[in-house]
């Protein structure tokens, strides 16, 4: 029992032992001290509760959007369209908040979480019925569909939803207190972590206990067969997709609301990206995404924090997840070779 | 004694706890060939993938003459002058039979395009093979025999000294089949050695030199051509004795039309079914007979609601369960046993339980708790319902897909070569099962390339060529596969019996 316990975290051991030999090598490669930079990047991921807050803060959006892979993946589909639907959802979450200001929080939050998960959803629907119906592949399709939402937010916010109020800087209207999402009192954990991990659990229940459950592994593993049965595999890409989009468009509006305070550019610092590798690490498994969202929240948020309090570069912060990446994708693969071998 | 070519010494090879191939020893020689026989995952696909450096030996050693350094992939075999053609193919669907085949010619220089028609050395071996299979045809058009000559061509491509082929004539025509028999003598003739794998013991007689008998994993004999009568060496195989008795199904008291096929037509690219009539009474059996190739595929997955079809439908006792919309999937009341059910039939990464549960877990339902008992009834081996159905031998597979379909009782079934790669005694059992079926009341449509086991289990045979149903033969005493043949092949009654 325990030995195989040991052979099973094997892989995750080594990855983490790779990783940091990577990453020491890459500060000592930057002129700084690797061991105390390496501690300073963990202290500002979970040192403190301002860290920790910045960390869950990060997790929050990246949870979201790695769900947002991992629901099509179930059925094998690759979309990488999160950061696309991210910020589809951010635009109609906004537009709602914009038309309707003074409407009382009640009212107000529910429409804006609803609207932007309708707003990403139809930006999964699209590729979803190009896929379903003309056999498009949804892969290309969400790409360059996310660079149409990217630019949209930057036309609106340049153009017709900037706030005259704010002197020239491309952004629309403070959000009003009504419309921002609930946190914890003096951090920045919100509400839409907390969408996350419920979302996580329940796509767990759904895709492991479910009678759904069987229907998409059918598809997802031949789908010849699961016609055979009469499962449409087009009607499941459809909704899976729709689904992956919703999760990603309250990505969006929480980093709206919550962070940001307003509809501006930037608002993501490629959580789709990022969310799309933690999926495919976690094999689109709910439950494992859920505590590698949170290291690689810490990473982000912990390499952000390095990048400005010690010397080393912007670029460093994105360097450090692609090493993690890396070493994540190819240990596990090396190491059954081995085994295999010997 | 002859130059060995290849020395398996006492090699083994386990997957978890099971044997696949216990201790073997046999050597392979120049200029013969090799047949292996043994029932269904008896380890032969197994012995000859260590071979191929497909899977490493567990324990023992292969020997290869002349070939100083181990064998640790399909690359390696190649340099060494190993190919091998698999029961289940590694063609690619979408590119012409020539390009698939200059993409594993060694000689291919990269600069040589698509385009570039100066590739007769390849197709060289399919055209004297092959000559009817266009170069530039995309292999996915092609029919199951068709795919597994460009395989073969591709092996004998590379200028093998061991060319390894898996079950090759279960998927051929008789035509084929022969055609096949007179190249491996040929082969065998220029110093290749020849290991061939076969349920067929036609295969055995026309060609083999040497016959190996696998059970269980272990070489239980090793004989020269001639040394056994037939009857021993089925014995050998099954460790008991099989006697084929295909009775001929009872007459029919009254014909009540149960699975009716009206004017089907759908096209896909390169086929096209057009205007297929034809109705299948309660307890009739009706065999599809047919070159390779020319519609019984299509037509199977369109009766069975897989492929829509453009015109025409397809009624069980009277109600459609045609894909009439391609965008609405049918669940097929039919029990249908899909060709190549490795990729039609099951999920391979799911446990045997779930794939014989597909129907009830594909509707969202509970399975039933039978799976035990069905795969026992249907002899799959190994019957462990939490094993990965990917994991089970070619013919085992066969056998999970017929306990689902033929395990419980069908108003209609539909069997697609429902006996390819099984050996005598579970082809036995698969037939039992089906005229169970039509003697309990369901109409059957089978589609095969076997006359004789047409000729004897089916109460009419249907033809087909070029996507339509050009004959439909009352299956009486005067039938014979001349006058069958001569459908298939488009002569007219006259000149067949000229
Ligand atoms: N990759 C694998 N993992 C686990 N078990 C396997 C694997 N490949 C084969 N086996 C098992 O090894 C045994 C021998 O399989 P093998 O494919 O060699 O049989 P075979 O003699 O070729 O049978 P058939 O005539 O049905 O093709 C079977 O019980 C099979 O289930
Ligand atoms: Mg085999």
């Amino acid at each position: 029992m325990s030995t195989r316990l040991l052979s099973a975290s094997a892989p995750f051991i080594l990855t983490v032992l790779v990783f940091l030999a990577l990453a020491i090598a890459l500060f000592i490669g930057l002129g700084q001290p690797p061991l105390q930079t390496l501690a300073a990047l963990v202290q500002f991921a979970v040192g403190d509760s301002y860290s920790l807050s910045q960390t869950l803060a990060k997790t929050g959006p990246i949870l979201l959007c790695a769900l947002a892979a991992a629901v099509p993946g179930r059925l094998g589909l690759i979309s990488v369209g999160a950061e696309g639907q991210l910020h589809a959802g951010a635009i109609a979450g906004t537009a709602i908040v914009l038309l309707a200001p003074t409407w009382p929080a009640p009212v107000l939050l529910p429409l804006m979480l609803l609207c932007a998960a309708a707003g990403g959803a139809l930006y999964g629907y699209v590729p979803g019925l190009l896929r379903a119906r003309l056999d498009v592949n949804e892969t290309i399709v969400t790409l360059l569909m996310n660079y149409v939402s990217v630019l949209l937010v930057a036309a609106l916010v340049f153009g017709p939803w900037r706030d005259p109020a704010s002197q020239g800087w491309p952004a629309t209207m403070q959000f009003p207190p009504a419309a921002v999402l609930p946190a914890l009192p003096g951090s920045r954990i919100h509400l839409g972590l907390l969408l996350g991990v419920i979302a996580a659990l329940a796509l767990h229940v759904y895709f492991n206990h479910s009678r759904w459950a069987d229907k998409v592994r059918i598809l997802a593993g031949n789908r010849k067969v699961g016609e055979t049965f009469g499962l449409s595999f087009g009607f499941w890409v459809i909704v899976l997709m729709s689904v992956g989009g919703a999760l990603a468009g309250l990505a969006g509006i929480s980093e709206v609301s919550a962070i940001q305070g307003r509809l501006q550019q930037s608002i993501s610092l490629g959580y789709g990206l990022t969310g799309f590798l933690v999926s495919w690490l976690s094999r689109h498994q709910p439950l494992i995404i859920l505590p590698v969202s949170l290291c690689v929240g810490g990473l982000v948020a912990g390499s952000d924090a390095l990048q400005m309090f010690a010397k080393v570069p912007a670029a460093s912060a994105v360097i450090l997840q692609g090493l993690l990446f890396a070493a994540a994708l190819a240990v596990p693969g090396l190491l059954a070779r081995w085994r295999n071998a010997s | 004694m002859p130059d060995s070519l290849v020395q398996f010494e006492g090699v083994t090879r386990r997957f978890g706890d099971l044997v696949a191939v216990d201790n073997a020893s046999l050597d392979i020689r120049a200029g013969e060939v090799l047949a292996i026989l043994g029932e269904n995952g008896a380890g032969k696909s197994t012995l000859m993938k260590m071979l191929y450096g497909l899977y490493p030996a567990s324990a023992g050693e292969i020997l290869i003459h002349d070939a100083p350094d181990k064998i640790n992939g399909p690359a390696d075999a190649m340099r060494a002058g190993i190919g091998m053609v698999f029961q289940h193919f590694s063609l690619l669907p979408a590119l012409s039979v020539r390009d698939n085949l200059l993409l594993s010619w060694p000689r291919t220089p990269f600069w040589k395009s698509r385009r570039n028609t100066d590739t007769a050395d390849v197709l060289a071996t399919l055209a004297e093979l092959a000559p009817h299979i266009d170069p530039d045809c995309p292999v996915g058009s092609l029919s199951v025999g068709e795919q597994q000559l460009v395989e073969l061509c591709k092996v004998l491509n590379i200028d093998a000294r061991l060319v390894i082929l898996d079950e090759p004539t279960s998927v051929l025509t008789p035509d084929e089949a022969e055609r096949l028999h007179g190249f491996i003598k040929q082969l065998a003739g220029r110093g290749v050695a020849v290991a061939l794998i076969t349920h067929k013991l036609a295969d055995v007689e026309a060609c083999a030199d040497r016959i190996v008998v696998m059970r269980r994993g272990r070489v239980v004999d090793i004989a020269e051509r001639g040394a056994r009568s037939i009857t021993e060496t089925v014995a050998l195989m099954m460790g008991q004795s099989v006697e084929r008795k295909l009775q001929r199904p009872p007459v029919l008291e009254k014909i009540v039309p149960r699975l009716v096929l009206e004017n089907l037509s759908a096209r896909r690219p390169e086929m096209a079914l057009q205007n297929v009539s034809l109705s299948i009474a309660a307890g009739e059996i009706v065999g599809v007979a047919g070159v390779a190739g020319n519609g019984q595929a299509l037509l199977a997955e369109v009766v069975a609601g897989v492929e829509p079809l453009t015109g025409g439908d397809v009624l069980l006792d009277g109600v459609s369960i045609a894909r009439h919309n391609p965008y609405d999937a049918v669940a097929t009341p039919l029990g249908y046993i899909p060709e190549q059910p490795r990729d039609n039939g099951v999920v391979g990464t799911m446990t045997l339980a779930r794939n014989l549960a597909l129907r009830e877990l594909a509707q969202g339902n509970r399975p039933p708790v039978t799976g035990r008992d069905l795969l026992f009834r249907f002899n799959v081996n190994p019957p462990d319902p939490m094993k990965t159905a990917g994991t089970l031998s070619g013919g085992n597979i066969q056998k999970l897909v017929s306990a689902r379909e033929l395990g419980g009782q069908r108003q209609a079934v539909l069997a697609c070569y429902p006996t390819m790669g099984l050996d005598l005694a579970a082809i036995e059992m698969v037939y039992a099962a089906m005229f169970a079926q039509a003697a309990a009341g369901a109409a059957v449509l089978w589609i095969s390339e076997d006359l004789d086991d047409l000729l004897a289990g089916c109460h009419r045979i249907a033809v087909m060529r070029e996507g339509q149903l050009v004959a439909l033969l009352d299956n009486s005493s005067t039938l014979t596969r001349e006058v069958v043949g001569a459908h298939m092949i488009g002569l007219t009654e006259t000149e067949a019996a000229a």
